[in-house]
């Protein structure tokens, strides 16, 4: 057991390192945006440039910049960024509970929601539920999340604004402006800000999470061991909740693990519609900015997270299902 | 043909595609699904015959956030105007004895006179009708204006516009000059500089057409253009030669089209029409690469194992802990916003699975019998990779290839809703990205907002349907229970 978990941690951080060289080559060396373009002014002497670049460490020999960058990957300041000229770390301090908060709900209710459509249609195969949710299931999978988005956008705040005059949820930001002192009442806009971003998200993707639970939990349903324990006289609650729900959480649990990631990174959109303050929004911001070093920084994070999250999915799957330990592998 | 396949096998492929064909024709959800592609394929196929306009240069058809022509059925908006353009035919309506005017769509005029030095005064008349009681929010008249061969004489111009309830408007000016000139004329109702010289302090406040087109709006309107010739004093001979082509009334309708019309005016009919072409082109081609890389990664890596197989996995390990979209993001700024990048970029994220799939699924059939009998009768393993293993995961790699479709749309979608996409061409993400960007919520236009986003939904179902029917009919663990 130890010493697979050691193996793993040290395939993990290989390929952190391995996506930390990747993102330095992309950006350092392949880049082709000028980042002092922002800042420059068409009167600037050559001199000036210079000084610009050498502030930002720009005029470093290669291996230098590369040092000094995977210094600041590994010790988490990754560095100043030419946008707004305060460190990255600072940004990215305030930033990322704001993404977290968003993400965080909208997964637990699109986990929730999902689970319980499918656990639902899935005892009752062949019902108007089951057909339900074989609709959303096929739904999700083809809609784009960011047209949801912008349907539930453009009735609930701008229809609805252009009829009565008012917005049952707001389009943009995460607070009004003025934000309250009154901490409660600050809280409450928060959670009606993120009421939109949060719904619109669990709308787009329960529907996938439902199809999966579902298809899950016919298999279980006719396994043998149901058909005993029916036979034993078991109640159908016990049957569906004890037996068959039971014996799908592990495969259930992996897939939450594992898809943590496509949601992070895809809710990138979902920021940038609602002009959520949070990492993914930033990120485009930067892309347009020629601003590096936040790019850097995001997609460094998203690969610690993609790495984080497949080495829990691997634990997780051996502590739920005993037969596969994770000791003895295969 | 005759060369790569014998008879024989030809037969049984056929007969293999038509057993397939079988019962892919009775799978209900399949059969919707190749319907849907086969509506959009033909949408694509026949964009040019299905909508005059070219998306690309996105001619303005009509005024911005004109709503779908077809909302003239509900009484509200009845009687909106749809556009009109009028190249008008001009009459004489001040003639003079010293001017010769040839009248018509094109006017000529020569002015000629000697010994006398008076001032003349011609005029062209000419009227169009509107018939809409709802005002238009813009009009334009744009015409060449052209004074050649000016003798010893000035001249002055202006049209004046009367609306039916005889409220006259001077829409145009040129004050006197004896300089011989040709102009390209574009009279804008919204122009500031006209609305400002009309007298009014904030033009910005002022809607000139709505104050034209005022009550009763329907009606005729009379446009009225005058010149006037001023010879200088004591000049033996003074001419001039005066002609006005091209002219053109132009009123933005309120309503166009099956689809109306985008911020800028152009039509939103024909974008949809045209986006199908490259979404199902981009769908397509990434799906294609990325199978093929995963049939080959997979084929390889099974087939050969060791430090082959070893090195391949472990490759498809790490690409699986790279962020897909923000890198999507990231390659497409650093290499260009270019289609071709954009499928490429898709395409080497999109076969990671497959190649998994594929390789434990030739990792089974490396130990059947038909392979090592193969082996001992001396094949080479190319040979047994192309001819034996190959033709056995041709299934599994279809139902994947269209099941991986909708996953190349969407990420372009997305791309392009980002403001990533190619900016020379008409997609429905860079439609979603416009209507988002320039104002389709505020003005409420979904007319425009949502027809690309449904036709995105429609067209991933419809691979979606397909790729269900095809992983039900090739994979028999899925084989419906009857």
């Amino acid at each position: 057991m130890r010493e697979y978990l050691a193996k793993r941690i040290i395939i993990a951080f290989i390929v952190l390192f391995i996506v930390a060289s990747l993102n330095f080559t992309m950006f350092q060396v392949m880049w082709a945006g000028d980042p002092t373009a922002l800042i420059l002014d068409p009167e600037f002497t050559y001199e000036q440039r210079q000084m610009l670049l050498r502030q930002f460490g720009l005029l470093d020999p290669l291996h230098v910049r590369y040092i000094k960058y995977v210094r600041n990957m590994f010790t988490w300041t990754f560095g100043v960024s030419f946008q707004s000229r305060t460190p990255v770390a600072q940004e990215l301090s305030w930033r990322l509970p704001n993404t977290i908060l968003l993400l965080g709900t909208a997964t637990i209710g699109t986990i929730i929601l999902g689970i319980a459509v499918g656990v639902f249609a899935g005892s009752r195969r062949g019902s108007t539920a089951d057909v339900f949710a074989l609709g959303v299931g096929l739904f999700a999978d083809g809609v784009p999340t960011f047209f949801v988005q912008m349907i539930f956008l453009l009735f609930f705040s701008y229809l609805v604004f252009l009829w009565f005059g008012f917005q049952i949820f707001p389009a943009r930001h995460m607070v009004s402006t003025p934000a309250s002192t009154n901490p409660i009442i600050y809280m409450a806009d928060v959670a009606w800000h993120l009421a939109q971003p949060a719904l619109s998200l669990i709308v787009a993707a329960f529907g996938g999470w439902a199809l999966y639970v579902r298809n899950l939990m016919i298999d279980s349903l006719t396994q043998d061991y149901i058909v005993t324990a029916r036979a034993k006289g078991v109640s159908e609650r016990t049957l569906l909740y004890r037996h068959a729900f039971r014996s799908i959480l592990p495969p259930i649990s992996t897939i939450i693990t594992l898809s943590i990631p496509g949601i992070v990174t895809g809710a990138m959109i979902t920021e940038y519609i609602f002009t959520w303050p949070g990492i993914g929004s930033w990120y485009i911001a930067a892309l347009n900015s020629n601003d590096y070093p936040v790019v850097q920084a995001v997609l460094f994070i998203y690969a610690v997270l993609v790495i984080l999250c497949n080495f829990i999915a691997d634990l997780l799957y051996g502590v739920l299902d005993p037969r596969i330990r994770v000791g003895v592998r295969r | 043909m005759a060369s790569l396949f014998s008879e024989e096998k030809r037969i049984v492929l056929l007969r293999r595609i038509r057993g397939f064909w079988e019962e892919f024709s009775h799978n209900r959800i399949g059969f919707v699904g190749l319907l849907l592609l086969l509506a959009f394929i033909g949408m694509a196929v026949f964009a040019p015959w299905l909508t005059p306009y070219d998306p690309i240069a996105a001619p303005r058809v009509a005024d911005g956030f004109a709503m779908p022509g077809w909302m003239t059925i509900f009484p509200q908006y009845s009687d909106h105007p749809r556009t009109m353009e009028i190249f008008p035919y001009w009459e004489v309506g001040n003639a003079s004895d010293f001017v010769e005017i040839h009248a018509g769509k094109e006017v000529e005029c020569s002015f000629y006179m000697t010994g006398e030095t008076e001032t003349v005064e011609i005029s062209l008349i000419t009227a169009f009708n509107y018939p809409y009681s709802v005002p238009p929010n813009r009009f334009s008249f744009s015409f060449e204006w052209d004074v050649s061969n000016l003798t010893n004489v000035g001249y002055s111009s202006k049209m004046f516009l009367t609306a039916p309830n005889g409220t006259s408007t001077r829409v145009w000016r040129e004050a006197y000059t004896d300089v011989a000139r040709s102009l390209s004329v574009l009279v804008e109702s919204s122009d500031y500089w006209l609305v400002k010289s009309l007298g009014y302090s904030d033009p910005k406040a002022i809607n000139l057409a709505h104050l034209i087109f005022a009550d009763p709006t329907q009606g005729e309107y009379r446009l009225k253009l005058q010149a006037s010739f001023r010879p200088e004093v004591g000049a033996q001979i003074a001419e001039a030669e005066v002609s006005l082509h091209a002219f053109r009334i132009f009123i933005p309708g309120r309503v166009h089209g099956i689809l109306g019309a985008d911020f800028a005016g152009s039509d939103v009919f024909s974008q949809l029409i045209y986006g199908s072409r490259i979404s199902l082109i981009i769908g397509l081609m990434a799906a294609g690469i990325a199978t093929s890389i995963g049939i080959l990664v997979g084929l390889v890596s099974g087939y050969l194992g060791g430090a082959v197989d070893e090195t391949l996995m472990r490759l498809v390990d790490i690409l699986l802990c790279l962020p897909g979209l923000p890198l999507l993001l990231t390659l497409v700024k650093l290499f260009g916003k270019n289609v071709f990048f954009v499928v490429i970029f898709i395409a080497l994220f999109g076969w990671l699975g497959l190649s998994r799939t594929i390789r434990s699924q030739v990792l089974s059939l490396r130990e059947t019998a038909f392979v090592e009998c193969a082996i001992a009768s001396g094949a080479s393993r190319a040979y047994i990779m192309m001819k034996h293993l190959l033709p056995n995961i041709v299934p599994i790699a279809l139902a994947s290839l269209v099941l991986s479709v909708p996953g190349g749309i969407l990420a372009e979608a997305s791309l392009s809703f980002l403001g990533f996409g190619d900016p020379r061409v008409p997609t429905w993400g860079k439609m979603l990205n416009y209507a988002f960007g320039h104002g389709a919520f505020e003005e409420f236009a979904w007319w425009w907002a949502l027809p690309p986003g449904i036709a995105i939904t429609l067209v991933c179902l419809a691979f979606v349907f397909m790729g269900f029917a095809i992983d039900e009919i090739v994979n028999p663990r899925l084989r419906r229970r009857r």
